[in-house]
């Protein structure tokens, strides 16, 4: 039930209800006096008369005043209306309806929620006149749509019937600004709509101020789609990885958080497990009311490359996003070459024996993301350095002829390598055999005494192949280090000692690295291999060498979020597919930006797995994503719903009125109210000339 | 009368003349063309009272058989016989000095006051005259001689309107001075408790006394015929002031002053005073008509 006013630019004529009192006021103060000798007798007549003169003197000010406020209102024209019906006349109507087709719609109304507020927004178009004009605007509005107000209502039941629900939050602050722009246009009566389950998470997000424009005077009544139950409610929060990487045949841990936002708490609730369509493990959870539990899920995964995993909830009557989609980049084993430059008959003495512990330290061949294979000096010339990502060369005295064009082939290409010093070492022979390949030119060895050994002193905790060093422990093992043999060189160091001399060097050659550590691969030169830090250093360096690739977790990103990709500079110019969940493909441009080439996707408007098909001739191990996750907003999933004067309060200034989907099924009235006001402001005017006759 | 004499008693007319003895013929004479003459009786010597010898005092005019009655001496006082000795008592106070339209209530009291003294000497009556707000401001006793009319009327010039009315106490006073039975004409506007007003002058009734009163409104004060929203001050009382529409307690107003009439008038004629009501609009012949109507 309200009253709203067509031409409400007259109300301004209220203000001059106050003239009648401001013509008294004056009048009082322009008052005559007069000296008369009967004052008394003029006392008594107004104390005689007094109760009857002074009601008739404001029962005059009121009519007057009234008269004014009724002629101010039929200038404005008020409609009285009850319900939610539309105008029985007066006029074309410009209605346009906002239909919240966000995810939370799903589970409102019971679980029809959706199909009634369908069901309300053809009810309110049936009720258009001849010459009345409506649109339908859904929530899920982009920039792109295009709309416009139309009176065929066939066409309007079909964009209605049109409308799914979208994976994402609503859009309200769009949606209104759309239907504000509509209806900025001369028409008789102009009308809102939102039909809406009243969620929390979308109306949180909205505000008056993120409109781009609104007009107060056009009446805005929201229908809610309400509900009886108070269904089980809970939603996947967060999907994270729980171990180190993703390798092929290696252990995986994926950790999840289940929430649940209702007041019941939820029971056996089965939480699954899949990767790639198989259901690879699955758990029984029960979760406290308004609480939240984390699982943990193991499993392996046998081949490399990229996977689409997927946490689903199943239990009866679950309201909330039951499916988290998330992807998987496995890795394969790194392969790395040890070369033991001296060779020992028993395996801890040898050169690389705590390299290849560091390595695998288990020694089992599928218990590490790496695979090292250990050869002495001769093998090096039969060694086909395709199979391997990674070279080490370990005290190896001086580089064969044949091996140094095959080494550096094996650089330009994109491969690792990681030089060990030692007493072996001969410097002239890299200094001469890898040239501007090797990161420092070589001087001469220095060695002395274990005590008197160099502690290290800088680190640089910025480069990728050290960031992982940065831990407290891994600190202070570090710098515990005694370095008592190195090589002596110049350049800058990555590592140094505290007398200056560079410990870690770094040279990239053409798509490769070479990395050189001055002191040896076992205990002859410094401590180092039995320190905590080695083994993560080792594996940290390796995995730099090899391009930095140990497989990972994407727990993706949330509808109509947009997303960024990265290519090698090559890339630039062609187009990317990304193929959509529903099988859609869309093509991308990848442009350039600094060293990189990028492609923005911003279509994300489909909760599920997006997969990327790279340009012809691409490199599938560039670094780039071939899949990524796109996920409804975990919010709403939550089923909280704002009260009336909540709503009220978020759109004030707009005047609102909140109406069940009853009110609008039962129809409502409209009264044009100018006749009764024409009628009463008649009266009033003889009302009152009867009146001032009788003073 | 003829329409010529109409100008005679106009008050506008009358106010234009500012000497008031000829203001006074001019009314008087006015009224008695064509008159016929008063009923004159002459003159002769009475005894008034006796009052004691004081050094200065005439020896002959002791009288020594009051010596022998009173052992003391006593002087005997006589007083010129006339057939009516008339008290023309005049309200000087404030309120009287309202004029809404050409003359005020006390000029106009003025003016009909000195017509009668002028009429009653003309008579070779006595006529005195007092006048009085809160208090008696002048007292002119009773004389016949012919020239005593500018006595009078220095009496009426000298003290002009000013404060308020208490006709009540006045009359009291003079009831208490006045000894000899005569005439007693109060021209006032009474303004004040009716109750009162004739309590005092039936006091005057019970000494043998005639009484007439000439109650002396304006005009404005019967119709109170004004527009807006006025502020109305009283003339007498500096502090009582008040708001009104006249329009919306006009009728009131005047039901007012008519019941105060009315009451004036009944308790008048229930105490045998003569009571007239004379608006100043009204021309003085009528206030005058009511004289010689009295005097038969």
């Amino acid at each position: 039930m309200s009253v709203f006013f067509l031409y409400p630019l007259f109300l301004f004529g209220l203000a001059a209800a106050s003239l009648p009192v401001l013509i008294h006021l004056l009048n009082r103060r322009r008052l005559k006096r007069i000296r008369f000798p009967a004052v008394r007798f003029i006392l008594l007549s107004q104390k005689r008369i007094s109760r009857s003169y002074r009601l008739r003197h404001w029962l005059l000010l009121a009519l007057r005043t009234l008269a004014v406020i009724c002629l101010a209102l039929l200038l404005a024209n008020p409609i009285f209306q009850t319900g939610a019906g539309l105008f029985a006349g007066g006029g074309p109507v410009s209605l346009v309806v906002v239909l919240d087709n966000s995810l939370s719609m799903t589970w409102s109304g019971d679980g029809n929620g959706f199909k009634q507020a369908k069901e309300a927004a053809s009810l309110l178009i049936g009720g258009l006149n001849d010459g009345d004009r409506a649109a339908v605007i859904a929530t899920n509005i982009s920039g792109k749509d295009a709309f416009r107000l139309k009176g065929q209502k066939d066409v309007l039941a079909k964009e209605i019937a049109g409308i799914e629900i979208a994976d994402g939050t609503a859009n309200l602050a769009a949606a209104l600004s759309k239907a504000y722009e509509l209806l900025n246009q001369p028409a008789g009566q102009k009308e809102i709509r939102i039909i809406t389950d009243m969620a929390l998470t979308g109306w949180d997000q909205f505000s008056v101020a993120a409109l781009k424009q609104a007009d107060p005077s056009i009446p805005l009544k929201v229908i809610r789609i309400g509900r009886n139950q108070q269904p089980l409610n809970g939603a996947v929060k967060e999907i994270r990885l729980g171990g180190q990487g993703v390798g092929v045949n290696l252990p995986l841990q994926i950790d999840a958080t289940v929430a649940n936002f209702g007041a019941t708490e939820i029971k056996e609730l089965l939480v699954q497990l899949s990767i790639d369509g198989q259901n690879k493990e699955q758990k029984l959870a029960t979760i406290p009311a308004k609480g939240e539990t984390s699982l943990t899920f193991q499993t392996r995964i046998g081949q490399a490359g990229p996977h689409a995993g997927r946490i689903t909830l199943k239990k009866d009557g679950l309201a909330g996003n039951p499916a988290a989609h998330f992807a998987l980049d496995a890795q394969d084993k790194l392969r790395v070459l040890l070369v033991d430059g001296d060779p020992q008959t028993s395996l801890v003495q040898s050169e690389t024996f705590f390299l290849s512990r560091a390595l695998n330290p288990s020694g089992e061949r599928d218990a590490s993301l790496f695979l090292p294979t250990v050869v002495l000096p001769d093998g090096l010339n039969t060694a086909n350095l395709d199979n391997y990502q990674v070279v080490m060369l370990a005290n190896l005295a001086a580089l064969p002829d044949g091996f140094v064009t095959r080494l550096q082939n094996f650089l330009r290409q994109g491969g690792g390598l990681l030089i060990f010093t030692g007493d072996k070492f001969q410097a002239d022979s890299y200094n001469q055999k890898l040239g501007a390949a090797l990161p420092a030119q070589l001087r001469d060895k220095k060695t002395g005494p274990e005590p008197g050994g160099e502690k290290i002193d800088k680190i640089d905790f910025a480069h990728p192949a050290l960031q992982s060093l940065a831990d407290t422990i891994l600190q202070e093992s570090i710098k515990s280090v005694r370095v008592w043999g190195y090589q002596r060189a110049a350049g800058k160091p990555l590592i140094a000692l505290a007398n200056g001399e560079p410990l870690l060097l770094e040279q990239k050659v053409g798509a490769g690295k070479v990395m050189l550590l001055t002191t040896g691969a076992d205990r002859d030169w410094s401590d180092l291999p039995v320190k905590t830090v080695f083994l993560p250093l080792i594996q940290s360096l390796t995995q730099y060498l090899a391009g930095g690739k140990r497989g990972n977790l994407d727990a993706g990103i949330v509808v109509g979020a947009v997303k960024e990709l990265s290519f090698p500079a090559t890339f630039v110019g062609r187009n990317l597919r990304v193929t959509k969940p529903d099988k859609q493909n869309i093509e991308v441009a990848i442009t350039g930006a600094k060293e990189r080439a990028a492609a923005t996707v911003d279509d994300n408007d489909q909760a599920g797995i997006y997969r990327l098909s790279l340009p012809a001739g691409g490199d599938k191990d560039s670094g780039a994503p071939q899949i990524y996750a796109v996920n409804a907003p975990f919010l709403e999933s939550r089923l909280d719903q704002l009260s009336a004067a909540e709503l009220a309060a978020k759109l004030k200034p707009i005047r609102t009125e909140v109406l069940d989907l009853a009110a609008l099924k039962e129809g409502g009235k409209r009264v044009d109210l100018a006749l009764p006001l024409l009628g009463m402001l008649i009266a009033t005017l003889l009302l009152e000339g009867w009146l001032g006759q009788r003073f | 009368m003829a329409d010529s004499d109409k100008n005679y008693f106009d008050p506008k007319v009358l106010a234009g003349i500012a000497n008031l003895a000829l203001r006074a013929r001019w009314v008087v004479e006015g009224l008695l063309s064509g008159v016929h003459k008063s009923r004159a009786k002459g003159f002769s010597v009475e005894f008034e009272e006796h009052r004691e010898y004081s050094p200065g005092d005439e020896i002959r005019r002791i009288d020594w058989k009051a010596l022998g009655k009173f052992d003391r001496y006593m002087i005997k006082e006589y007083e010129d016989e006339t057939n009516l000795r008339a008290y023309l008592l005049v309200d000087g106070s404030a309120s009287m000095n309202y004029a809404s339209d050409g003359i005020s209530k006390f000029d106009y009291a003025c003016t009909l006051t000195t017509s009668l003294a002028y009429l009653i000497l003309k008579q070779q009556d006595a006529a005195g005259v007092v006048t009085f707000s809160n208090k008696v401001e002048s007292f002119i006793p009773p004389r016949s001689k012919r020239d005593y009319l500018l006595q009078i009327i220095h009496a009426l010039e000298s003290h002009g309107p000013g404060g308020e009315t208490n006709v009540a106490k006045i009359l009291e006073e003079l009831a208490g001075q006045i000894r000899r039975r005569g005439l007693i004409v109060l021209i006032s506007d009474l303004l004040d408790e009716p109750e009162l007003i004739v309590k005092g002058l039936r006091q005057f009734r019970f000494k043998g006394n005639d009484v007439i009163v000439f109650h002396l409104l304006d005009q404005a004060e019967i119709d109170l015929p004004f527009d807006g929203n006025i502020l109305f001050e009283d003339l007498e009382a500096a502090n009582l002031q008040v708001i009104a529409d006249p329009r919306a307690i006009r009728a009131t107003y005047k039901e007012v002053v008519q019941e105060f009439i009315g009451n004036m008038r009944k308790q008048c004629h229930d105490s045998a005073i003569d009571y007239q009501l004379i608006s100043t609009a009204t021309p003085l012949d009528r206030a005058l008509a009511s004289y010689l109507s009295w005097r038969g």
